[in-house]
């Protein structure tokens, strides 16, 4: 105790020397802080992607089958597509219709896989709705047909009455729901039960509703691809309303319609009835234990799944895209560290060389009047352990103000290239609208909201945490016993005698 | 008069680059408590050598070194603890601490021997009143001090664990005439009026003077010389 008494009143007593010691400490260990916050930092942020980025796979039909259907339907003429659709057998019909969906076997083999945490499945088809306004579409056509007086290109077969229903096995679970582009206000969401069941329940936009006069309980009247009359009408109920909070309305001229609007979600069985493609979904969604799975999974889709027309589309890119940058941030800060910590170690080494062989007369004094080496050990240590915690306090406060500008700094060049890919890997960069076929490359979990094609910037969150303060307690023990191990070699070397005969 | 330091044919030899170099050569020597003992000899003589080996801060070659009639064991513990309570250096260049102030460096001995502060204040301001170092000088750092001064509190912190024996290494070495004579006289009453045991080696050969033993060093040999006293 006294020792130590002893070594902080030196320490107080020697103010300039300690101070230059303890600032070009402070300098190097603010920057091993600082490093080690982004390190910290990164490390935790690449964890948080892997849970929600990686571990996703969907099964659909894929992009180069359907280029490959669209150029031979091409090559026909007008004359022949019609002669061929009139002439098709209700079988011929149903292959027309499922060419670009996957059979449910397939989708349902896939999710017995072990890694396979949640599955669902998924369709999304146009059909008719009676007696229903899609104010939306006719703003859309209109916008069209105009268009076409002015010399553009004819429409595609649209009409006013006609809607995308989205299928899948329970309606808490849409993606659109789940990214938050939507939002359901009235009513609920139908259950896996009514999936089971094939209960003919529907989900409404707000907008539509209103201006259709609708309201959670009424019925709409849909009618089943393909076939006309009573038999072919089925009475779906409205159990729920949703508002599309990302909505993102085109303006064209004085007229606007927000496309996101003329969604209906029913359950998967309704939509497969209502588009009469039993057994058939658009894709089987996977979420997966972990992003490390997936290779392994997309093995067993290619051995045993794959039939040339299917894909085993993944997140795996977005993953390496996000994460990519935050492992090389995170090398970059280990390796400033590293070299930060070592010019600590380098100066308090020298710092404690120099104090000690400037007060080697002391020590044999100390020596001398019967100080046993420990006493002197300690006082010494204090001393040092007072100029590395007082650098390090400093530090901490400092680095806490600045890690997250070093993080902005190192994640700078990789973020912009970042960006550069994550806009290339949505194709063309422009607008990406609906759930809209096989030809979309948007994966299902990234929901049917649009796209502007620039993404939002990649962001390192420096916070300082607990963990760093340890850290910091760790690296001043480790300078400490650093510096101590000059007093210490010279103390137990020293023969007092000899250094009290110099004059 | 109680023999107090007991000194028995010690060597002490040094590697030197031209050779080995004889710095105590077969020495022997006795203290006796109140008496002054005074070592003369040139430098290079080997009188201080002889001086850190009584205070065990060199060990000897060869030879025996009794402190009222016993061993000064060579185990560390022992040194250290016969430092503390045995003995008292005064050195030529005074060896304080600059850092601290008069009054903690005499505190530093009793300090290190975990004597309670308020007591090792009390003692200090005593001994440092006896050596004529008056409260404001007390308090001030010892890089302030004139050498006199510093000598005067030097021999004070020798005395801050009232040790048996004072071993003074050239005390007037660095001092003026005057105030050397005042550090020899306040050497001679330690030894006269506290009954110490004070061993001076000096080249100054006024200081055999105040003797009660005196000694001539050549080469590492030692030869008693007639005083006078």
């Amino acid at each position: 105790m006294r020792a130590l008494k002893r070594g902080f009143r030196n320490f107080r007593r020697h103010p300039l020397r300690n101070l230059v010691v303890i600032l070009l400490l402070f300098v190097c260990l603010t920057f091993s802080l600082s490093m080690l916050a982004v390190k910290l930092a990164s490390d935790s942020q690449v964890q948080e992607v892997k849970e929600s980025v990686g571990n996703y796979g969907e099964i659909k039909v894929s992009s180069d089958y359907t280029m490959q259907v669209f150029e031979e339907e091409r090559s026909k003429s007008e004359s022949e597509r019609q002669t061929q659709s009139r002439t098709m057998t209700a079988e011929e019909q149903l292959a027309q219709r499922t060419r670009f969906l996957v059979s449910e076997e397939i989708t349902d083999a896939f999710s017995q896989e072990a890694e396979v945490i949640t599955y669902d499945k998924v369709l999304d088809a146009r059909i008719s709705v009676d007696d229903l306004t899609n104010s939306a579409m006719e703003s859309m056509l209109s916008m069209r047909e105009r268009n076409v007086q002015t010399g553009g290109t004819a429409p595609a077969a649209l009409s006013s009455d006609s809607f995308s229903f989205e299928g899948n096995t329970n309606g808490s679970s849409l993606s659109d729901f789940m990214v938050g582009s939507k939002k359901l206000t009235e009513g609920s969401f139908y259950s896996y039960q009514d999936y089971l069941k094939a209960n003919p329940v529907v989900i409404i936009e707000k907008t539509l509703a209103e201006t259709n006069e609708l309201s959670v309980g009424d019925t709409l009247t849909a009618t089943i691809s393909g076939q006309s009359g009573k038999s072919g009408e089925v009475d779906l109920t409205i159990i729920g309303i949703y508002e599309t909070v990302q909505a993102e309305e085109q303006v064209a001229g004085q007229e606007t319609f927000n496309p996101m609007g003329d969604t209906l979600y029913a359950p998967l069985s309704v939509v497969q009835k209502l588009y009469n493609t039993p057994g058939y979904v658009q894709l089987g969604s996977y979420y997966f234990d972990s992003e490390d799975s997936v290779a392994v999974l997309q093995q067993v889709f290619d051995n045993e799944l794959s039939d040339g027309t299917l894909e085993f589309a993944t997140d795996q890119e977005s993953f390496e895209v996000i994460s990519d940058p935050l492992t090389k941030v995170g090398k970059t800060s280990m390796i400033g560290l590293a070299g930060a910590l070592g010019a600590c170690a380098l100066i308090i080494l020298l710092a404690m060389a120099i104090i000690i062989g400037g007060r080697t007369r002391e020590l044999g004094v100390l020596k001398a009047i019967g100080a046993t080496n420990r006493q002197v050990m300690a006082q010494y240590a204090v001393e040092v352990i007072c100029i590395c915690l007082v650098a390090i306090i400093l530090a901490m406060g400092v680095s806490a103000m600045i890690s997250q500008k070093m993080g902005n700094w190192l994640l700078s060049d990789d973020t912009a290239t970042a960006e550069q890919s994550v806009t290339q890997g949505n194709g063309n960069g422009m607008p990406q609208m609906g759930f809209g076929g096989a030809m979309d490359s948007r994966l299902y979990k990234e929901g049917s909201g649009f796209s502007s094609g620039s993404q939002e910037s990649l962001k390192l969150n420096v916070v300082y945490q607990g963990s760093l303060f340890l850290y910091g307690i760790l690296i001043l023990f480790f300078i400490g016993l650093l510096g101590m191990a000059v007093p210490v070699i010279w103390i137990t070397r020293l023969k007092p005698a000899r250094v009290l005969s110099i004059e | 008069m109680q023999d107090v330091l007991e000194v028995r044919d010690i060597n002490k030899t040094f590697k030197a680059k031209a050779g080995n170099v004889t710095a105590v050569d077969k020495v022997s020597l006795r203290a006796r408590r109140g008496e002054v003992t005074v070592i003369v000899g040139p430098s290079g003589s080997g009188k201080t050598t002889l001086l850190y080996i009584i205070g065990s801060l060199e060990s000897p070659d060869s030879g025996e070194i009794n402190v009222f009639g016993e061993d000064v064991a060579r185990s560390e513990t022992d040194l250290i603890s016969y430092r503390r309570q045995r003995i008292g250096f005064v050195f030529q260049f005074f060896n304080l601490i600059p850092a601290l102030t008069g009054l903690e460096n005499v505190m530093l001995p009793m300090d290190l021997c975990s004597v309670p502060a308020s007591a090792q204040n009390d003692r200090a301001v005593q001994l440092l009143e006896r050596m004529g170092i008056d409260g404001r000088l007390q308090k001030a750092r010892v890089n302030k001090m004139s050498g006199g001064e510093k000598q005067r509190v030097a021999i004070a912190r020798a005395l801050a664990n009232d040790p048996d024996i004072i071993l003074a290494d050239e005390p007037t070495g660095n001092l003026d005439s005057a105030t050397g004579k005042l550090v020899v006289d306040i050497l001679v009453e330690l030894a006269r009026e506290d009954g110490k045991c004070v061993i001076i080696v000096t080249h100054d050969e006024s200081i055999l003077a105040v003797a009660d033993w005196a000694y001539h060093m050549q080469d590492g040999r030692l030869k008693g010389i007639e005083t006078g006293s």
